[in-house]
Parts: C-alpha cells; sequence; structure tokens
C-alpha cells in the first residue's frame, strides 16, 4: 500500500486539529476573556470553513487512495480515518455553538467560577494538542491515557450538567452554563471518539463503554 | 531508493525483457509454420470488417490491448500479417479493452446513483472508441492517410538512426540471445526435440503457444510490477489532475500514468470508483480517459524494437497516430467532445433502472456482435 498518500492523511488531519486548537481558543476567549466579538467572527467562521475543507480532503484522498490500491488495502485503517476525520471536524461545529453563547452576551468573565472555567479551557485545549501528537505515533499506551484523561473529564462534565439541571449549583446563567458544559463535553467526546479509532477494532470505534 | 522500489523495477525490467523475448519467439513460431499455413491462417481477417471484430474479441478474450497489439506487432514483424489486415485488428483491441472498466462498474450495481455514474464513466470509453472507429476506419481505408503516416514515420526513425531499430542493435541482440536460449532449452527436451525434427508445424504451434501465454503472462507482471512502483505518482496525479478539472493537463496524466504502467485499463478502472463516489465528474475524467488511449500505445512501440521487419514499426506508429488523432478530432471542440460523454450520460440512466442491460449490454456489444461479425463476413 502506498504509504505517502496514507501519510499526507495523517498530515491533513493534524492540520485539521491545529485549526480546531485555534477555533476552540477562539471561542473559549470570548466566552472568558474580554476578547471583541467582532474582530474575531470572521476568523472563527474561516476557520471552520477550513476544516470542513480539509475534511473533504481526507475523504477524497481516501476515495483515491481506494481506487489506486483497491487490491491491496487496508479497509479498517481507512474506515478509522474516516471516523476521526468527522470527530474532529464536528469540534470546530462545537466551538462556534460556544462563540453563540458569547454572542448572546452570556460571557462568564466574571465570578467564583472563572478560575474553574480557565482550567477546564486548558484541560480541553491540552486533550486536542495531546490528541494530533497521537497521530504520527505508534503508542497505543500513550493514546489509552489520552482516553482516561478525556473520559474522566467527560464524566466530571456529565456530573456538573446533572447538578444544574438538578438545581444543585447556583450560577449566574443556568441555561447558558448548562450549554457551556455540555457542548465542552461533545468536544471531549469526539477527542475521545477519535482517540479510540486509533487504537481499537473497527467494530469498537466510539463504543468505549460497551 | 528502498529494498520494496529496487524489487519492483528489478521485476518490472525482468519481465519487460520476456515480454520483449516472447515477441521474438513468437516471429519465430509464425514463421516455423510456414507461409502456407500462415495464409490459410489469417484469410479470416482479409476482410477488414472481420479484422477489426477478430481485434475486439481476441482483446476481450485476454483483457488487454496491449497483448493483442503486441501480438499484431510480432505478426506483421514476421512478415505473414500484412498492414492492411492488421490494422483493423488494432483498431478493434482499442474498443475491445473498455470491456474491463465496464465490468468494474459493475461493483458499484448496488447503489443507483453510484453505479449510474460509474456505467457512465466507463462507457464513455466505449462510445469514444466506437465513434473514433466510425470516423478514421473508412477514412484511413479510403486514403491511407494515416498508414502513410506511420510509414514516414517508420522512415524518419530508421533514416534518424534510433539505435533500437538497427538489425544489428544491442537491445535486438539481447533479445534474440534470450530466445535463443529458450529454442535451445526448449530443444533440450526430447518430446519437443523430436517434434522440432519431424512434425514442425505442431512444434511450431506449440512455440506460438508459448509465446503468446509468455506475452499475456510477461505484461501482466510489467503491469502490477510497475502499478505498485507509481501508485504514489499515480495518487498525486489524479489528485492534481482532480484540482485543475480536467483539460489538456488531465490528458497528460492519462497519457502518463499509462505509460508508466504499460495498461489502459488500470487508468480507466482506477476513473471508474472516483467518478461512482462523486468526487470526479464524468466530463473531467473523460480527458483522463483520452490520455490513457493515447498512453497505451507505448507497448506495441516497444515490441516493434524486437521484431525483424519494419512493417512491426509502422503497425506500431499507426496505432499511436490513430489514437492521437482520434483524440484530435474528438476534444477540442466542445460539442464533439461532449457527444460520448452525453451519449454515456443517457445510456447510464436507461441502465441504471434496468440494471440487466448493462450484462446484456457487455455480452452483446463484446461477446455475441463480434463472434457474429466473424461468422457473417466469413
Amino acid at each position: 500500500m502506498s504509504s505517502e498518500s496514507l501519510d499526507s492523511i495523517d498530515a491533513k488531519l493534524s492540520e485539521m486539529l491545529t485549526n480546531s486548537m485555534r477555533i476552540y481558543d477562539l471561542a473559549m476567549n470570548c466566552l472568558l476573556g474580554d476578547t471583541n466579538l467582532d474582530s474575531v467572527r470572521d476568523d472563527l467562521y474561516s476557520t471552520d470553513k477550513k476544516i470542513n475543507e480539509l475534511h473533504r480532503d481526507v475523504r477524497r484522498e481516501m476515495i483515491i487512495h481506494s481506487a489506486v490500491n483497491s487490491r491491496s488495502l487496508n479497509i479498517p485503517l481507512l474506515l478509522s480515518y474516516m471516523t476521526m476525520s468527522k470527530d474532529i471536524e464536528r469540534i470546530g461545529d462545537y466551538c462556534k455553538n460556544l462563540f453563540e453563547i458569547a454572542e448572546t452576551g452570556n460571557t462568564f468573565t466574571q465570578g467564583d467560577e472563572l478560575d474553574n472555567y480557565i482550567e477546564l479551557r486548558n484541560d480541553i485545549g491540552k486533550l486536542i494538542v495531546y490528541l494530533q501528537s497521537c497521530l504520527n505515533l505508534d503508542d497505543e499506551s500513550k493514546v489509552q491515557d489520552l482516553i482516561t484523561l478525556g473520559s474522566s473529564l467527560s464524566t466530571s462534565l456529565d456530573d456538573k450538567i446533572t447538578a444544574l439541571l438538578e438545581n444543585k449549583e447556583k450560577v449566574q446563567y443556568p441555561v447558558a452554563t448548562t450549554l457551556l458544559y455540555r457542548y465542552l463535553k461533545r468536544i471531549v467526546s469526539h477527542i475521545v471518539n477519535a482517540s479510540t479509532a486509533l487504537i481499537m477494532p473497527t467494530d469498537k470505534i466510539d463504543y468505549l463503554d460497551e | 531508493m528502498n529494498l520494496k522500489v529496487v524489487k519492483n523495477l528489478s521485476f518490472a525490467l525482468f519481465f519487460l525483457y520476456f515480454f520483449l523475448v516472447s515477441i521474438k519467439l513468437l516471429e519465430k513460431g509464425i514463421k516455423t509454420l510456414g507461409a502456407e499455413y500462415t495464409d490459410q491462417l489469417f484469410e479470416s481477417v482479409s476482410n477488414p470488417f472481420a479484422g477489426l471484430l477478430v481485434g475486439i474479441l481476441c482483446t476481450v478474450l485476454v483483457q488487454s490491448s496491449s497483448v493483442t497489439t503486441s501480438t499484431i506487432v510480432g505478426l506483421v514483424g514476421s512478415g505473414v500479417l500484412s498492414l492492411e489486415y492488421a490494422i483493423p485488428m488494432v483498431m478493434g483491441a482499442n474498443i475491445g479493452t473498455t470491456v474491463t472498466n465496464t465490468l468494474v462498474s459493475f461493483g458499484h450495481v448496488r447503489r443507483e446513483g453510484e453505479f449510474k455514474r460509474a456505467f457512465a464513466a466507463s462507457t464513455m470509453h466505449d462510445f469514444f472508441n466506437v465513434f473514433v472507429v466510425i470516423i478514421l476506419f473508412p477514412l484511413d481505408h479510403i486514403t491511407g492517410f494515416i498508414t502513410r503516416m506511420a510509414e514516414n514515420g517508420t522512415e524518419f526513425i530508421i533514416a534518424s538512426g534510433f539505435t533500437a531499430t538497427k538489425p544489428n542493435s544491442p537491445i535486438k541482440a539481447a533479445i534474440k540471445w534470450g530466445s535463443n536460449n529458450i529454442l535451445d532449452g526448449l530443444s533440450s527436451i526430447p518430446f519437443i526435440n523430436n517434434l522440432s525434427e519431424n512434425s514442425y508445424r505442431i512444434y511450431a504451434v506449440l512455440l506460438i503457444v508459448i509465446a503468446i501465454g509468455l506475452i499475456f503472462l510477461c505484461l501482466k507482471n510489467v503491469v502490477s510490477n510497475m502499478k505498485s512502483l507509481m501508485m504514489n505518482q499515480i495518487e498525486i496525479g489524479l489528485d492534481r489532475a482532480l484540482a485543475r478539472g480536467g483539460g489538456l493537463f488531465a490528458i497528460l496524466i492519462g497519457i502518463l500514468i499509462t505509460f508508466s504502467v504499460q495498461s489502459s485499463s488500470i487508468t480507466t478502472s482506477i476513473l471508474v470508483p472516483i467518478v461512482g463516489s462523486g468526487i470526479l465528474s464524468i466530463q473531467n475524467a473523460f480527458p483522463i480517459t483520452l490520455g490513457a488511449n493515447i498512453g497505451t500505445t507505448i507497448t506495441a512501440v516497444l515490441a516493434s524494437f524486437v521484431v525483424d521487419n519494419t512493417a512491426g514499426l509502422t503497425i506500431a506508429l499507426h496505432h499511436v497516430f490513430f489514437n492521437t488523432i482520434g483524440v484530435m478530432i474528438v476534444y477540442p471542440v466542445k460539442f464533439i467532445r461532449n457527444l460520448p460523454v452525453n451519449l454515456a450520460v443517457t445510456f447510464s440512466n436507461v441502465v441504471a433502472k434496468r440494471r440487466y442491460i448493462a450484462i446484456l449490454y457487455v455480452l452483446v456489444t463484446f461477446l455475441l456482435l463480434p463472434l457474429l461479425g466473424v461468422v457473417i463476413s466469413n
């Protein structure tokens, strides 16, 4: 099987993650900082567009690769690329949703929880960078660590959402905060799903709990 | 250069050498058979239309126009098949080779939209080749203009002193050495030695069968090794052709891919799933197909370098000119260019609704009609 084309797909996935990190930073800075929304809007949407274009590039390259290498095709690998690229593309979409929370005027720049939000932002940002570093490494244990970190973060976000829904936690903007946690949880889930595609058998990708 | 590249390149060169040796063996077998018998054998293709149909049939059976055209070059080179009879057979090989990608399109039969696109991508090659044969076959038969171009080309190449065409060229010497060793090896087998002395015609037929088998086997291996070697370049080339959206660049990509893998079927069969998936439009795939039609002519040119008779080079050049002129007639004018594409799209719309027509189409066009035509014309 031609490895150069697969390297090219790896490079595109990595570029998608670089852009995902960028769009994530832009969106979170709008929510947690005093960034002027108008100044980042174009950048944020064009970054998302770039991610979508890269997603289509990955699909196109996979089709060409399959057509050329029809007799020596690594189908599980291509299916994992397919699911990974989709998961990474979704990160961009949820970052747009985060930005939309900021656009409604609900920001989290003040209050007791700010430090926790910043810590959460940093933790999730690290997961994106971690996933990117795992792409070119044939290191199962590193990916396993990423899945463990992501799963625990996901559980803690679930707990926060449940606490808000059960009115056990008092916050300034309950709806916006619930949405914030929900979108962050989805981002973490997509990072974990993309990670599972790196090491798990095709039929078990995305189904970590089962 | 990594080990895989060295392995593929070595195997490709090894099989290319034996491909040329097998052309020489074919020439030897035909000469051993004797003019009396070969004249009878090729009487059936004395009718140009029958020759065309034989060309289609042979190519469909071996699934490779390169095998057919190289064999024809060997036959012309040995002097038993005249240019006049060989030309329609080569044209038939052009049509017959398209059956491979039509069969590839059957892999998309489960999804209507995908099958429609894939079938159109494969049959546009059929329509193009039939279209060109309808125009150029009678024109060349009456005026002989492509034949004259090929003869002039042969004279020019010989006059220019191109080494491969000289009787004492190193290539010819190397091939002769290989074929002589194989002939000596065969003669050392008691059964064959006995045949070569007493029943020379059986020996000649055996030699012809071995030669054609070797041509098929060697070309198959040249193609598979070259494909492995060129995979990355093919992917890069197709990706660039996709980015540029067709045009002359796509024709060039088609020529280069086919030239490097020595098989138009590989190029066109790769296009079928790409068009089927919808990422390449049929209009943009068409020029790549046209390029493949030009690129595939190189195999016959290579084969012509080992035959003694210069008519072998002439028929190979005729193939080059015929396919190039065909592209020059069809591609520049949008209306003409769209004809084979639109016919293929219209036909695939019908076939996608009644998929059994696709099977009937292959059976009738590539087997029944040529068979019936050969029988009737004889």
